[in-house]
């Protein structure tokens, strides 16, 4: 035990990297590499710990103690072709890291009663264009990072039914850079920089119904956060003659994450096989302005409001599992397959490079290994390929972006 | 065990990365029933580069018929052959000046700001006296700064004793410096067709026919007659030059005529520019109040001479005119022109001008479609992107307008465009000819060109 604790500190460290953002808006939604493998559902089933983010309702019918990490590094590329020039520029993004760490605890006087804490990053985004390309004067990079913290309590109120809350600490840094259309006298272009750190508190609410049968059922609801940007910053970086015009400074802002409602059913048709889906309502609505407000205004540099507009959003996510089991043994294998199809937030006319999203169909497979009753392995793998063709409002961007993500996943069990 | 799983696992991984790439799609680009396999482009500054008030190597490169022509490259135009200007690129105008460039001026009244101001003391001026013509290497870009509609087919357009004399073409000319003294002077027209006639051409002429006139305040230089021979009226001059295309079956886009006052030249100096406190406003009511005029504290009117205006030939000027970038700046700050002293009739274009010229270029625009209807050539609507320029739109994040230096698509004479504008105006060309022969070419990255450049 010692050595696996070690282990997972080190990993957790390596783990403090951007994340990317390739799923819905800039939300990502890898939180369980279990869920991973069946189409990023399951807040119906009670697999490992990371029903405390699925579902805090349902953390209470855990069996055991249990701790769970696990990562999903993003390879994702995105090619831009602009419809009038028939150019063509990609993303150089770093690769994304999202990872997860939870913790759950059954408590030992009161059995009804199970705490956890979890650490997790569902937003963030690092979008890098590839330099010199069409729409350099929008955005060139785009960096976020969003960790939620969340110590979360679960009560079994009948042998039926959990309830389970959560309090959400979401902390998070953007930085969005973007060329501007004033030249140096040898040509190169000016750029600007705003950069700042966020944070706000949200809740996360569940109820899981398990009736016994071969169905059990999950409600969740995860609140949306506003996250205020703090100590924001904008850096110019302009010819002499044009200092005065864009003057380095304090500014301020904010990023509203949406909430999140789910509701999740999972069949056991026969003993070793699991069918889940759920359903996201997605409350992107919250995103209609993204609004600079700068400390120093001047003719050149007056306050932004730019629309985004976005739109409520609901996503489908289905998937099903099979444990291989030997005789009477307890399973050690486990094998998964799932899918699903999300539609966009993004209205047309709003597409920006920041996120180029799309509705999309996706499909995930994955497999579990248990090397003991207490020591046990997840893998999972992610698949996605969106387009879509818009003219942005604002910008006049006009063009279409293509993405291809691929996310596989590996994640630790030690349960006790 | 291990050796073969990493023969199976190293594979995959590697092509799992490569999956991960979007494919470029194939393009589809093609001349559709053009061919530009022999090309030519014929204009005045615009094709040949002018801007920044002066010819220079800079503007050549980012002219407008070179910008185009490097874009038709792709579906199989030769490449560019233009009467290049020496590689130092000081420029050089009529006047013998270097091209502008934006610097630090200190005014009158002592305060320095951001101004167009002169390359250097003196343009290359040698670059007039020296012959860019080389029999071997036909042009392809026939650019003439300041050639006019009428100059086209002219002979005496290369006559260094006339007046219609060009030296920007005498340089290029295939006769002015070979053939001195035989007294017969090629036509522009000539020069182009010398050679064998191309398969494509792009003409962009007119400006030029009423241009100055427009500068000098409707004082001087006459606009070009409708009517007249060829060399003489603008009908017949553009008649003569399409029927020489369409015998020899040339395709050909041609331009209209823009709105020359959508230019920041007219529109930098705002109407009501003339700003008093409460002092100014003061003694020019004591000046100006006997003959009806009076002045507030704030925005004013500028004072213009009007002929026409009462006996003493005054009036405060009226929304819609245009007060000229060539007034002198420091006589409108220090030495009250514009108020006590009124602006002079070549400083300001009235409403009448003003109707006077767009009529002038209707007309003509008339003329431009109709030959271009008669002969099949395309023609572009430039009117509408002046038009379009002048409201300002988003591109690509960037905002494009006609405000002079801020504005992003004219150069620092505030009459022609810099590169950036004239990417963008080839894309009306490419956009004209795609349209009228069916082609697929695509568009110029316009952001990719400079704009003004900011010491």
């Amino acid at each position: 035990m010692p050595i696996n604790v070690k282990f997972l500190l080190l990993l957790f460290l390596s783990w403090i990297s951007p994340v990317y953002v390739f799923c819905q808006g800039f939300q990502v939604n890898f939180q369980g590499q279990k869920q991973q493998g069946m189409g990023c559902s399951g807040s119906a089933l009670v697999q490992d710990a990371s029903v405390l983010f699925y579902n805090p309702g349902g953390a209470c019918f855990a069996s055991k103690r249990e701790l769970n990490v696990a990562s999903t590094p993003i390879f994702a590329n995105v090619m831009y072709v602009d419809s009038s020039t028939q150019q063509v520029f990609r993303t150089e993004n770093p690769v994304g890291t999202p990872f997860s760490c939870y913790a759950l605890i059954k408590s030992q006087k009161f059995h009804r009663l199970a705490y956890g804490l979890s650490i997790t990053t569902p937003f963030g985004s690092t979008v890098q264009y590839e330099e010199d390309w069409i729409g350099r004067f929008a955005l060139t990079r785009l960096a976020m990072k969003v960790f939620h913290l969340q110590p979360t309590m679960s009560f079994k109120i009948t042998d039926n039914l959990g309830l389970g809350a959560g309090l959400v600490w979401s902390s998070g840094a953007v930085s969005l850079q973007k060329d501007l259309p004033v030249q140096f006298d040898d040509g190169t272009f000016g750029a600007a920089e705003i950069s700042g750190k966020a944070s706000g508190f949200g809740y996360n609410l569940g109820i899981f119904y398990n009736p016994g049968g071969v169905l059990t059922a999950g409600l969740s609801y995860r609140s949306g956060i506003h996250m205020a940007i703090s100590s924001g910053q904008v850096e110019f970086n302009v010819p002499e003659a044009l200092a005065p015009n864009f003057p380095n400074g304090a500014l301020a802002s904010s990023l509203p994450l949406p909430s999140v409602t789910t509701l999740g059913i999972n069949l056991r048709p026969k003993n070793n096989w699991n069918v889940v889906l759920d359903v996201n309502w997605v409350g992107w609505k919250t995103y209609d302005t993204l609004a600079f407000d700068y400390e120093n205004n001047t003719p050149s540099l007056l306050d932004t409001k730019s629309a985004r507009n976005y739109k409520n959003i609901i996503a489908f996510r289905t998937g099903i599992q099979y444990a291989v089991q030997r005789n009477d043994e307890d399973p050690k294998v486990w094998f998964r397959l799932g899918g699903g199809f999300g539609f966009s937030p993004v209205k047309a006319g709003y597409l920006t490079p920041e996120t180029p999203d799309a509705n999309r169909w996706y499909g995930t497979a994955g497999f579990s290994y248990a090397f003991s009753p207490h020591f046990s392995m997840d893998a999972s793998v992610y698949l996605t390929r969106i387009q879509r063709g818009d003219t942005n409002l604002e910008t006049g961007l006009s063009g279409t972006f293509t993405t291809i993500a691929l996310a596989p996943g590996i994640g630790l069990n030690y349960k006790w | 065990m291990v050796m073969g799983m990493n023969r199976i696992f190293i594979p995959l991984i590697v092509f799992s990365f490569m999956a991960c790439k979007p494919k470029k799609p194939t393009p589809i680009i093609t001349a559709g029933q053009a061919d530009f396999s022999t090309y030519i482009s014929v204009g005045d500054g615009h094709m040949a580069g002018y801007m920044d008030d002066g010819l220079s190597l800079d503007g050549q490169t980012n002219s407008l018929g070179a910008i185009l022509q490097q874009q038709l490259m792709m579906v199989g135009a030769p490449p560019i052959e233009m009467p290049w200007m020496s590689d130092q690129n000081v420029g050089l105008n009529l006047s013998g000046l270097s091209r502008l460039i934006l610097g630090y001026k200190t005014d009158c009244q002592g305060i320095t700001s951001l101004s167009p101001v002169r390359f250097s003391l003196q343009g290359e001026t040698t670059s007039l006296s020296t012959s860019a013509y080389n029999p071997s290497k036909k042009f392809t870009n026939f650019g003439v700064p300041g050639a006019r509609m009428i100059d086209l087919v002219s002979t005496s357009f290369g006559n260094p004793n006339l007046p219609q004399h060009n030296p920007f073409f005498a340089r290029m000319s295939m006769d002015q410096f070979n053939l001195p003294g035989s007294g017969n002077f090629s036509s522009l027209q000539e020069n182009a067709f010398n050679g064998g006639y191309p398969t494509f051409c792009s003409l962009y002429l007119g400006i030029e026919d009423v241009l100055p006139y427009a500068k000098s305040g409707a004082t001087t230089n006459p606009m070009s007659p409708i009517a007249g021979f060829p060399g003489v009226g603008f009908e017949e001059s553009l008649g003569q030059w399409c029927e020489q295309l369409y015998a020899q079956n040339v395709k050909a886009v041609i331009a209209t005529i823009p709105n020359v006052s959508l230019c920041p030249f007219f529109n930098t100096i705002p109407y009501n520019g003339l700003t008093l406190d409460a002092e100014k406003a003061a003694s020019l009511n004591q000046i100006y109040n006997p003959i009806g005029i009076s002045f507030v504290v704030g925005a004013n009117p500028f004072i213009v001479a009007d002929p026409n205006a009462g006996m003493f030939g005054v009036r405060p000027a009226v929304p819609g005119e245009k007060i000229l970038l060539s007034v002198p700046l420091d006589s409108v700050k220090c030495h009250q022109m514009g108020s006590v002293f009124p602006f002079r009739n070549e400083f300001v274009l009235t409403l009448e001008e003003l109707s006077e010229i767009q009529n002038r270029i209707d007309a003509f625009n008339n003329i431009i479609r109709q030959k271009a209807a008669t002969y099949g050539f395309a023609v572009v609507e430039t009117n509408a992107f002046y038009q379009k320029l002048s409201s300002g739109f988003a591109f690509n994040g960037v905002t494009l307008s006609s405000k002079f230096v801020s504005g992003g698509a004219f150069s620092l004479d505030g009459i022609h465009l810099n590169p950036r504008g004239n990417a963008m105006l080839a894309n009306e060309f490419i956009m004209a000819i795609n349209k009228k022969f069916s082609a697929k070419i695509p568009l110029i990255n316009a952001l990719a060109f400079n704009a003004i450049l900011f010491p």
